[in-house]
């Protein structure tokens, strides 16, 4: 069941407030590879219960509706995109497990839900998986994870945990963008595939339209922070004696963030709760090509300065950069938008 | 590692060229950087990005001996001093190439090339100084480096156009002491500033007049005084070390003046016309490393097979060609336009050839160069830029500059952009090359003036016609001494 409309600005508060006060003051640390200062972060978000936020108090959470997760997902990116990634992942692989497995689960366990093709990056036959999927966000380190065959009509998952035989995860270090995501590569030889549980809080198409609008939240989020630190530079910079914002050339980028801003993924949401694939394909692309636009442009409002990684600034268009590129690049999303 | 080098010869691409420079040459120049980019650079790319990601101070000077070897250093050099007297044009084409490999190493010999431009102003009296000593450290195992430092921590876009320098907020300052100026203050930003041996660096004598009192100094980093306050952690181009540098109290005495005192502001005008053609050259190159990247992945990775058949990719190809295709165009026709129109006269003077004939040795005894270094022969430097080029003429020269660097910046983020779309984030090893153009691209829209202020500058030039002082005045206004106009080169309206 949905949140009432004032528990749902008492959800966003708190997130708010985590992203403001507690994430936004370790995401150049979590950036620059700091485990301590993730692991802060994780600990702060498993004791409000948003790691899980979508199952009941039985199993930890909170019960939040998926249009409350993605207000929190956007809330969170505000303070760290990687962060918030991470959050959505755990969200949407526990999700997709049953009471039984929920319940085998260690407190406070976390899990990432892992896109993959099927065929050319995962591949199932006579109930073994096998396959390489390159660039898995959020999977280092995870207790979990929950494979979801993006490109079937009727996505399949598998839940798998760490340990398994047969599955190995590699960290992968070039990782450009939310890094508070950290992303391994994962191998899959002979894997037994467990049977899908249909007796889940969402089902396999489900997790798919909530990974596509969960990003679009994200990169609402960096692109909300983007456009905050440009209004805030621009009106404090300097140049030819004025400040910057009064140069039409700049008021005008700000005003252009400001209308990408309009969009809100959480209005896809139908009156019954249930998220769409196709709606949410379509926020996942107008949301993350409006993120890149913006963060570009936020970068260019600061100048040189905001090339330099101390600003924070640039880290926000990498971030926006993987959003667009993640689960995956949106010109390969027009196909499925077609399709769905 | 795919290498592709285009087939298509330079004269047929730019037929404008073929009427007044040894294409040939040019040809056999881009061959030869082309070659050292694939063999030095290339390689250790992503290698270099790493290490200064942890420590941005990290430097690696075997690519600058590298690079020394391959005349790198003393390309713009004028040949009386001991350069291969390479023009804006050769240095573009050079850039491209260079940059196709890994733009934050070719910016080091950008940089260089940068703070090199101001002492070309200088003419005759600047050979047998430190562009000799440049020369001459080229054949030794301790090249040395120059920087160009203008930007200051509260002034940016303003200190590279005149009318936003009057009232921007500088904070250096030349005092003038007797024999010299005592100069004090803070530049940011200063590519090869850690690095670097000498560096033309623009400060006010009088900071409550900047524009009028813009002046040039060359500064040793050795002198007393002189800073690295620190190294900046940049998004790209890291390979490049972006200092803060502090000036306190720096002694520079008169000899040390480039130019003449008060005329740094159109001095930085003509350098900016000659240093954004070639950042047009490099946003170009950057593109083009990524777009033949992307192609060697289409063609060779198991994990594009089927990609090269969808329409989407075909029309992003398509697309890249066209866009770097135009960018190069640009950068070549305001190379061009700089080298044969706006600057050529006074480099081909035969005033100055005649000089450059003058044996080294010759030149360098204390008449001759107590003569070269007056201020009666800076006088007749400015009288010979007058007599050969207008203010028209280079403000159009500037116009197109701006041009070629706004569009090149433009181009090599979208073409970056969209390679890294095309690959995704499962493309294995390119992904990260692809990655690392594309945080180097963005500092094309940003450095030598951002894009905004490029194209402001555009509006101006050509399509307003609007002529900018970008040639110091016949009359110097420090020590009164004044020049008669020997032509009837007229000015249009000025600003």
């Amino acid at each position: 069941m949905s949140a009432t409309i004032s528990e749902q600005a008492e959800i966003r508060s708190m997130a708010h407030e985590l992203a403001r006060r507690e994430l936004s003051l370790r995401t150049a640390a979590i950036d620059s590879g700091d485990q301590d200062a993730w692991a802060e972060c994780w600990q702060l978000l498993t004791e409000t219960g948003l790691d899980r936020a979508l199952l009941d108090e039985r199993h930890g959470g909170v019960g939040l509706g998926v249009a409350e997760l993605l207000t929190v997902v956007e809330e969170l990116a505000i303070g760290d995109g990687g962060i918030a990634m991470s959050v959505l992942l755990c969200n949407a692989a526990l999700a997709t497990l049953s009471d039984e497995q929920l319940a085998g689960l260690g407190e406070g366990a976390r899990w990432a839900l892992v896109p993959a093709t099927s065929g050319t990056e995962l591949a199932i036959s006579n109930g073994q998986l096998d396959g390489n999927i390159a660039c898995a966000l959020g999977c280092h380190g995870v207790d979990g994870v929950v494979l979801l065959a993006l490109d079937r009509s009727s996505p399949a998952t598998w839940a798998l945990h760490a340990n398994t035989a047969g599955l190995k995860f590699k960290r992968d270090l070039a990782q450009l963008g939310l890094r508070g995501a950290a992303a391994a590569s994962l191998e899959l030889q002979d894997v037994s595939a467990p049977s899908t549980d249909c007796d889940t809080v969402i089902d396999g198409a489900s997790a798919s339209a909530l990974l596509y609008a969960g990003t679009a939240a994200i990169a609402r989020g960096i692109a909300r922070r983007a456009h905050e630190m440009a209004f805030e530079y621009a009106q404090a910079r300097q140049q030819g004696g004025v400040a910057i914002i009064e140069h039409d050339a700049v008021s005008d980028m700000l005003t252009a963030m400001a209308v990408r801003l309009t969009c809100r993924p959480e209005m896809l949401i139908e009156a019954s709760g249930k998220l769409r694939l196709a709606q949410s394909l379509a926020a996942k692309i107008a949301a993350t090509d409006a993120a890149v636009a913006t963060t570009t442009d936020a970068v260019q409002v600061f100048g040189g300065t905001g090339y330099m990684v101390e600003t924070g600034i640039e880290k926000l268009m990498r971030d926006a950069k993987y959003c667009q590129l993640f689960p995956q690049a949106n010109w390969l999303l027009y196909r499925e938008l077609t399709k769905a | 590692m795919t290498t592709l080098v285009e087939s298509q010869p330079l004269s047929e691409r730019f037929p404008r060229l073929t009427a007044r420079v040894d294409v040939r040459e040019l040809e056999r120049l881009r061959t030869r950087a082309h070659r050292f980019a694939e063999q030095h650079i290339r390689p250790r790319a992503l290698e270099i990005d790493r290490h200064t990601d942890q420590d941005p101070a990290w430097f690696d000077w075997d690519l600058v001996r590298a690079g020394a070897q391959e005349g790198l250093l003393s390309f713009l050099i004028p040949k009386p001093a001991g350069g291969a007297g390479g023009l804006a044009t050769q240095a573009a084409i050079v850039m491209e190439e260079l940059c196709a490999a890994c733009p934050g190493i070719a910016l080091i010999f950008g940089a260089h090339a940068l703070g090199i431009s101001p002492l070309l102003l200088g003419g005759p009296s600047q050979w047998d100084g430190v562009l000799a000593e440049l020369v001459a450290s080229e054949r030794t195992d301790s090249p040395l480096l120059m920087a160009c430092a203008i930007t200051e921590p509260e002034a940016g876009t303003d200190v590279e156009d005149p009318d936003l320098l009057a009232r921007a907020r500088i904070t250096s300052h030349a005092r003038r002491v007797p024999g010299g100026f005592r100069l004090s203050g803070t530049k940011r930003f200063i590519s090869n500033g850690s690095v670097a041996r000498w560096i033309t660096l623009l400060m006010p004598t009088d900071p409550r007049r900047p524009v009028e009192t813009w002046t040039c100094f060359l500064i040793d980093a050795r002198s007393e005084g002189f800073k690295v306050a620190r190294v900046e952690h940049k998004m790209g181009q890291r390979a490049c070390p972006a200092a803060e540098l502090t000036l306190d109290e720096v002694f520079v005495p008169d000899e040390r003046v480039v130019g003449r005192e008060g005329d740094g502001a159109p001095e930085t005008m003509i350098v900016l016309a000659c240093s954004r053609p070639p950042v047009g050259a490099i946003a170009t190159g950057i593109a083009r490393g990524a777009y033949e990247r992307l192609q060697a992945w289409l063609a060779e990775d198991p994990a594009a097979k089927g990609l090269l058949a969808r329409q989407h990719v075909q029309l992003a190809l398509a697309n890249m060609e066209e866009d770097i295709h135009l960018a190069r165009q640009a950068y070549m026709d305001a190379a061009t336009e700089l080298d044969h129109v706006a600057l050529g006269g006074a480099m081909s003077h035969p005033a100055v050839r005649a000089l450059g004939r003058i044996p080294a040795a010759i030149r360098r005894r204390a008449p001759v160069n107590g003569w070269l270094s007056s201020p009666r022969a800076r006088d007749a430097t400015i009288a010979l830029l007058h007599r050969t080029t207008t203010e028209q003429a280079v403000t159009r020269s500037l116009g197109l500059s701006s041009m070629a660097k706004a569009r090149g910046g433009d181009v090599a983020m979208r073409v970056t952009g969209t390679a890294l779309e095309i690959t995704g984030l499962r493309a294995g090893p390119v992904r990260a090359e692809l990655e690392k153009l594309w945080r180097d691209a963005k500092l094309t829209q940003i450095y030598e003036g951002t894009n905004q202020l490029n194209r402001l500058e555009i509006y101006r030039t050509l399509c307003q016609k609007e002529t900018i002082n970008c040639l110091p005045p016949l009359h110097n206004h420090h020590d009164g001494h004044t020049q008669q106009p020997a032509s009837a080169n007229g000015n249009g309206a000025q600003r």
